[in-house]
C-alpha cells in the first residue's frame, strides 16, 4: 500500500505506539524482527516476528543423503556450527549402533569446546556493542579469528567444516596443533584481565546490565529455557555434566552458576564458561597424545547406505543451549524424518516476548542479545 | 556519448554535456564515490558472520574508506550475504528502492548467484540477479574475508571506470524486475516508492521502464495525489 492510500482512522487520544524493531538491525542478531507495543518508553507487551532466514530445512534433509544431510547441517546454527555436525554424527550413530573409537572422541570434544570459546567471544563483542561500547566487539572477533584459524588448519574450513561424520572425525589431526592450541590458551587467559576491566567489572556496562530483563528460575523451566540461560537463574543443570556423551564424564570442569537472571548474570556465566572450555581443553591437550588408534570406524559405500529402521533422540550442549536432535529412519538411504530442537527457538520467542514486558526502550536490544538467541536455529 | 580511455560512459543526457570539463568533473565524481562507501548492516543470510572479522581489526576494510551504516538513506551498497527466503525478499527489494542512486549490490555467497545448496527449497528466492541488479558476485560458501575485501576493490575499480551501472538498469529495465517480483509475490505486490517518477528524474526510462506488468501495477496504485491534511482539537 503506498502511504497516500492509507485510510486514516481516529482513535482516542493515547500514548501508546507500535515499534517494529528488525529484520534489518544494526546489530549481530541476524535477520530477525520484534514488534513492540509501547507506552512512552515502557514496553507493554512484544511479538517475536521469526521465519525471515526459513529454509524448509526438515524438508531438505528427507530428500538427500545421509551423508549429504551434514553439508547442511552446520548451517542451521552459523556462530557454532560444531555442535550441530557431532549432534547430527550421534544420532546416526545411535540408529546404527557403531562403536566410535576413543581418538574420534577425543578429537570431537576438542572441537566442541574450541567452537564454544569462538561463539562465546562473538557474544561478548555483540553484547558489549548494543551498550554502546564497540572496543569489546573488536577484541572478541579478533580473538575468535585465531580460533578460527587453528579450525582452518584442523579442516581446511572458517566457519563451516564438515569435519565430523557418523563413526567419527574425516582425518586425524595435524603435526604440532596441540601445541599451537596451548599456545592459543595461553593468550587466551593472559587476555582474562583485560576483558575483565575493559567489559565484566567495567561500572558503566555492569550498570547497564544489572536488574535488566530478569528471569526466575520457575519460569525459566517453564518456558523451556537451557544452557547459560538456565544457569544464570541458578540452576546447575548442564547436559554434559548431567547426560554425559562422548568422553565428558572423564573429564573435569565445574558448571558456573548466577542467581540474579538478569543481564549480568548471563554474561557472567559466559565469561566462566569460557574459562572452563581452557581448563577442558588444557586436559584434552594433555591426554591426546596417548589415546591411540584409528580416527573413524568404515561406514559402508555413502552412496548406499541404508541406515537400520530406528529412531533416536540426541542431545548435546551447545553454547546457546540443549541442542537435540529426533531423527527417525525407516531402512532407506535417506532420513525418514529429522527434527531438529533448537535452543533459541524457545529463547527467541516465548522467553523474549515474556521478558520485554515492563522493561524500557533502550534495554530490549541488550536484553535481546543477552539471550544470544541464534535466528536461523529458530526457523530451520 | 562520450568515453574516457575506450571505456563509454553513459550520462544522463549527452545535449546538455557541452562543458569541455565535465569529463573531468565526472572522473572526479566517481573517484570520490569509490572511495567512500557506505555499506548497508543488513545481515541476510548466513555468510553475514564474515562481515564482522572482515570489517574489524584483522581484516579491515575501513581502510579502503568502507564502513557499515544502519540506515538504507545513507549507504551506498547493499550487501545481500546469502540465501534469502521469500520474506526476506520483499524488505531487501523495499530496503534497495529506499536507497540514494548511485547505489550499488554485491551478492556475497554462492546462494545468490544460483541457489547454491538450497536449490530444492520450497522457501527461498534462487536467483538475484532476476529481483535486483546485482554489480559484483562473489561467490563461496561462505567466502574467505579476503575475498569479500577483494569483491569491494573490484567494485571500487568499477565506480571509478564508470563500469558499475546496476542501479541504471534497474530504472531502464524495471519491468523486467516488477514482473520476476510479481511472479513470486503475487501481482497485488507493490513498494511505496515511484520507481517510474524517479527514472524520469534521472533521464532514464527506456523502452521496458514501462510494461505490461506495471500496467498491473498501475490498476491498484492510486496516483500521488497529496492528502489534504486536517487537525482537530
Ligand atoms: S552460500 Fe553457504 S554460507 Fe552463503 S548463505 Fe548459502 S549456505 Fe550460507
Amino acid at each position: 500500500m503506498r502511504p497516500e492510500n492509507y485510510q486514516a482512522v481516529s482513535l482516542p487520544c493515547s500514548n501508546e505506539y507500535e515499534l517494529f524493531i528488525g529484520p534489518n538491525h544494526p546489530g549481530i542478531e541476524g535477520n530477525y524482527a520484534f514488534k513492540l507495543k509501547l507506552d512512552g518508553d515502557r514496553v507493554l507487551s512484544g511479538k517475536a516476528d521469526a521465519g525471515y532466514l526459513h529454509r524448509g530445512f526438515e524438508k531438505l534433509m528427507e530428500g538427500r543423503l545421509w551423508i549429504q544431510n551434514l553439508a547442511i547441517v552446520p548451517r542451521i546454527c552459523v556462530p557454532d556450527p560444531v555442535p550441530m555436525e557431532v549432534v547430527y554424527s550421534l544420532s546416526v550413530e545411535a540408529i546404527e549402533n557403531t562403536e566410535v573409537p576413543e581418538r574420534a572422541q577425543w578429537i570431537r570434544v576438542m572441537q566442541l569446546e574450541l567452537s564454544r570459546v569462538a561463539s562465546h567471544l562473538f557474544t561478548f563483542g555483540g553484547h558489549a556493542a548494543t551498550t554502546g561500547m564497540y572496543t569489546p566487539s573488536f577484541w572478541g572477533v579478533a580473538d575468535r579469528d585465531l580460533a578460527l584459524d587453528l579450525f582452518e588448519e584442523l579442516t581446511g574450513g572458517r566457519v563451516y567444516h564438515i569435519y565430523n561424520i557418523p563413526g567419527g572425525v574425516r582425518r586425524d589431526i595435524p603435526d604440532g596443533f596441540l601445541d599451537r592450541l596451548s599456545q592459543y590458551l595461553d593468550y587466551l587467559e593472559s587476555r582474562q584481565n583485560d576483558y575483565d576491566n575493559l567489559l565484566f567489572t567495567n561500572l558503566v556496562f555492569v550498570k547497564r546490565a544489572r536488574d535488566i530483563g530478569c528471569l526466575n528460575q520457575e519460569n525459566a523451566l517453564e518456558w523451556g529455557v537451557t544452557g547459560p540461560n538456565l544457569r544464570a537463574t541458578g540452576l546447575a543443570f548442564d547436559v554434559r555434566r548431567d547426560d554425559p556423551y562422548l568422553i565428558y564424564d572423564k573429564l573435569d570442569f565445574d558448571i558456573p552458576v548466577q542467581t540474579a537472571g538478569d543481564c549480568l548474570a548471563r554474561i557472567l556465566v559466559r565469561r566462566d564458561e569460557l574459562f572452563q572450555s581452557v581448563r577442558i581443553l588444557r586436559q584434552i591437550i594433555k591426554h591426546l597424545p596417548s589415546v591411540k588408534g584409528p580416527v573413524r570406524t568404515p561406514i559402508p559405500n555413502p552412496l548406499a547406505w541404508n541406515v537400520k529402521a530406528g529412531e533416536s533422540y540426541s542431545r548435546v550442549e551447545s553454547s546457546k543451549g540443549e541442542l537435540a536432535y529426533y531423527t527417525v529412519s525407516d531402512g532407506g538411504d535417506m532420513p525418514y524424518r529429522v527434527h531438529v530442537r533448537g535452543p533459541s527457538s524457545m529463547h527467541a520467542v516465548q522467553v523474549l516476548e515474556n521478558m520485554s514486558v515492563g522493561e524500557r526502550i533502550e534495554d530490549i536490544a541488550q536484553i535481546m542479545f543477552s539471550l544470544d538467541a541464534c535466528p536461523p536455529e529458530v526457523d530451520r | 556519448m562520450s568515453e574516457i580511455g575506450n571505456i563509454p560512459v553513459t550520462t544522463g543526457n549527452d545535449k546538455k554535456r557541452s562543458n569541455p570539463l565535465a569529463n573531468v568533473f565526472d572522473e572526479l565524481i566517481r573517484f570520490c564515490q569509490a572511495r567512500s562507501m557506505f555499506m548497508l548492516h543488513y545481515c541476510t543470510g548466513c555468510g553475514a558472520i564474515e562481515l564482522p572479522p572482515a570489517m574489524t581489526s584483522r581484516f579491515d576494510m575501513e581502510r579502503l574508506g568502507i564502513q557499515p551504516m544502519v540506515t538504507p538513506r545513507q549507504a551506498d551498497i547493499l550487501l545481500v550475504t546469502g540465501y534469502v527466503s521469500v520474506k526476506t525478499l520483499k524488505r531487501v527489494i523495499l530496503t534497495y528502492e529506499q536507497m540514494q542512486s548511485p547505489k550499488y549490490v554485491i551478492g556475497i555467497c554462492s546462494c545468490t548467484v544460483n541457489g547454491g545448496m538450497y536449490w530444492q527449497s520450497y522457501a527461498t528466492a534462487k536467483i538475484l540477479n532476476e529481483y535486483m541488479p546485482v554489480d559484483v558476485y562473489i561467490a563461496g560458501c561462505m567466502p574467505r574475508p579476503e575475498a569479500v575485501i577483494s569483491g569491494l576493490r573490484r567494485l571500487m575499480g568499477n565506480i571509478e571506470n564508470g563500469k558499475a551501472n546496476g542501479w541504471k538498469d534497474y530504472y531502464q529495465r524495471y519491468d523486467y524486475y516488477l514482473g520476476n517480483q510479481q511472479h513470486l509475490f503475487g501481482d497485488d505486490w507493490q513498494t511505496p516508492t515511484d520507481i517510474i517518477g524517479e527514472a524520469n528524474f534521472y533521464d532514464l526510462k527506456g523502452d521496458e521502464t514501462c510494461g505490461e506488468h506495471t500496467k498491473i501495477l498501475e490498476q491498484h496504485q492510486v496516483p500521488l495525489e497529496p492528502l489534504p491534511m486536517q487537525i482537530k482539537f
